[in-house]
């Protein structure tokens, strides 16, 4: 603090103003400072909002009206554009096929987060801070897609929606990270407890202890569940064939068919992200509190 | 050693431990490490061809003559890519956290709003931004004519690059506002209470308390943008596709040359080669990671 002291008092524009008794409130609501930071927030929302907003009024043109006046307000108002785009691109049989891959190596992987992470925050397996070490060294692994290629083709499963699912589940990132972190506020009476009264260690991991971190699980799958969803490399390499594409990859191609026609294109991307829209408005608070856990953990 | 282990049979835990460990290795750990193998020999994309031992072959096809120009146009333009996007992504971020982290009106709102690209994924993002950047008619071109100028956008060799790390800057924001905030959230009020006693202002509280006690924070979003944007290839190969001189990257190399960027070809290219353009990558990665850390570490022991 001697710093602070030591220092200049007050620059004069940073002092805070001095009101006469009857304006306090009204002035202290519009300082300088806060008109700035609401200027650069409005900035920063536009850079944001403007591109949603530029898609949904492109999808509700037609391709000439785009063309004649690509910035203007929709005036046509095509709502067949979402029903078209839904219909060539089969985005139902795709978004199906997203639903399928996500919710299984969503699931899977945090299963697996489960079966390693829990012992190793016990300590009940040996060596537990070379464990640990590994699942840190696991997010700095080099790009291995040749060798996944390879061995999901030699396991025959090239093409195969269980080859994909298998890779896209084994990459753990932070989970088994974010439940050694979390478990550290469970107490280990509880397993003590638990396995006095002759409960398993199995009943124990898969019945009692999931009530208990519910929200480290849930946190687990989310960030599991955007990184498959939005899988694209993974999908390109190993599921060649287009009616096992996920909605990505369809869109993708989509975008290929229907170069120039934005009206279309943007249907489609709103279709694709609609989903994920919604979900992120309600699992919003979840998300950013777990990412923010995730680097403190 | 492991530790007092309350339930009666290790059989359980044993079980579930190996095999959750063993399809981890199988399916990641043992692929990764296998690259270093496989980038001694010419292992193609089919199966039943024989795979030939040669060597450091792939290594010296990377630094000859006919590749060592293409490849260093790739390591150019991943350390601009990489260290652009960190420096702007980490500023920028810095000024929102610090700006979300008074007391303004709707600030959840602001924060969820820069985090949602973290959510759209690439495919999402890359086609709204194809859109705004599209050639012929759009908000890009429009913004562009006011200066009566024109421009292809992603097909122009001499700003693609800049278009792309300007996506992924937008894209990538989110995530290091939000460990900025936790950082910030992570200051005890009190310092701040004593420094306005001292007739500090806002800007002096700023650099005398946040910045000094933000830098952890700080070293892990530097740490992670800088591993993320060297690997990172997804966005240029959605928004410029896969053989674009201007935005080619080490990692999107590493693609191209193993599965020949389209979703049809792929069986004839050598994965050998493209596992050596990762492994230079990785020790690439490594060396510029490990530097930036001590560099950090050593910053932040000095304030």
């Amino acid at each position: 603090m001697t710093t602070l002291t030591s220092g200049k008092r007050v620059d004069s524009a940073e002092a805070p103003p001095r009101p006469e008794r009857g304006r306090r409130r009204r002035r202290r609501l519009f300082t300088p400072g806060k008109v700035v930071s609401y200027l650069f927030v409005l900035l920063i929302m536009v850079m944001y909002l403007f591109p949603l907003g530029f898609l949904i009024n492109t999808a509700l043109k037609s391709t000439t009206e785009f063309y004649k006046d690509p910035v203007g307000l929709t005036k046509s108002f095509q709502f067949g554009n979402f029903a078209q785009a839904w219909q060539k691109g089969h985005f139902g049989a795709y978004f199906m096929n997203s639903v399928m891959y996500t919710s299984v190596a969503a699931t899977l992987n945090t299963v697996v987060s489960l079966v390693v992470g829990f012992p190793v925050s016990r300590g009940y397996v040996r060596h537990r801070k070379l464990w640990y070490g590994i699942f840190v060294a696991m997010l700095f692994l080099p790009n291995a897609l040749m060798t996944q290629f390879q061995l999901v083709l030699r396991l025959n499963l090239y093409d195969t929606a269980l080859g994909y699912i298998l890779i896209m589940a084994s990459g753990l990132g932070v989970g088994p990270l974010l439940l050694v972190g979390y478990l550290k506020s469970v107490p280990k009476e509880m397993d003590e407890a638990a396995a006095l009264d002759g409960i398993g260690y199995w009943r124990f991991m898969f019945t009692f202890l999931p009530p208990l971190i519910k929200p480290v699980l849930a946190t687990i799958f989310i960030l599991q569940a955007i990184g498959v969803w939005n899988d694209i490399i993974l999908a390109t390499i190993l599921l060649p064939d287009p009616a096992k594409s996920p909605i990505t990859l369809g869109l993708f191609a989509f975008q290929g068919t229907y170069t120039s026609q934005w009206g279309l294109l943007a249907a489609a991307t709103m279709i694709v992200a609609a989903p994920l829209v919604v979900a992120y408005v309600f699992l919003q608070k979840f998300l950013v509190g777990g990412v923010a856990g995730s680097v403190k953990g | 050693m492991s530790e007092f282990y309350p339930f009666g049979g290790r059989a359980g835990l044993r079980s579930t431990f190996s095999l959750g460990m063993s399809f981890v290795l199988v399916f990641a750990i043992v692929p990764a490490v296998a690259v270093v193998v496989i980038s001694f020999t010419d292992i193609r994309g089919l199966p039943y061809i024989p795979i030939n031992w040669v060597g450091i072959e792939n290594y010296l096809t990377f630094f000859s003559g006919a590749k060592l120009g293409y490849n260093l146009h790739a390591l150019q333009n991943t350390l601009v890519f990489a260290f652009s996007v960190t420096i702007f992504q980490n500023l920028i971020a810095l000024l929102i956290a610090v700006v979300l982290s008074t007391k303004l009106r709707g600030r959840t709102f602001y924060r969820a709003v820069v985090f949602m690209p973290t959510v759209l994924g690439v495919t999402v993002i890359g086609l709204i931004w194809s859109l705004i950047f599209n050639p012929s008619a759009g908000p890009g071109a429009s913004i562009w004519s006011w200066f009566g100028a024109n421009s292809a956008f992603f097909g122009d060799q001499h700003i693609a690059l800049a278009l792309v790390i300007f996506v992924q800057v937008w894209a990538g924001l989110g995530l290091a506002v939000v460990i900025f905030l936790a950082g910030i959230q992570a200051i005890p009020e009190e310092l701040y209470e004593c420094a306005s006693i001292d007739g500090a202002g806002a800007s002096k509280k700023l650099r005398h308390i946040t910045v000094p006690l933000l830098a952890p924070s700080f070293t892990a979003n530097v740490l992670l943008c800088i591993v993320g944007s060297l690997q990172s290839y997804q966005l240029a190969y959605v928004l410029t596709g896969p053989n674009n001189p201007a935005t080619q990257l080490l990692s999107l190399a590493v693609f191209t040359q193993a599965f020949g960027g389209g979703t049809s070809s792929g069986s004839s290219q050598s994965q050998g080669y493209a596992a050596a353009i990762s492994m230079v990558q990785f020790v690439i990665v490594g060396i510029i990671s490990i530097a930036v850390l001590v560099y950090l570490r050593r910053q932040e022991s000095k304030t």
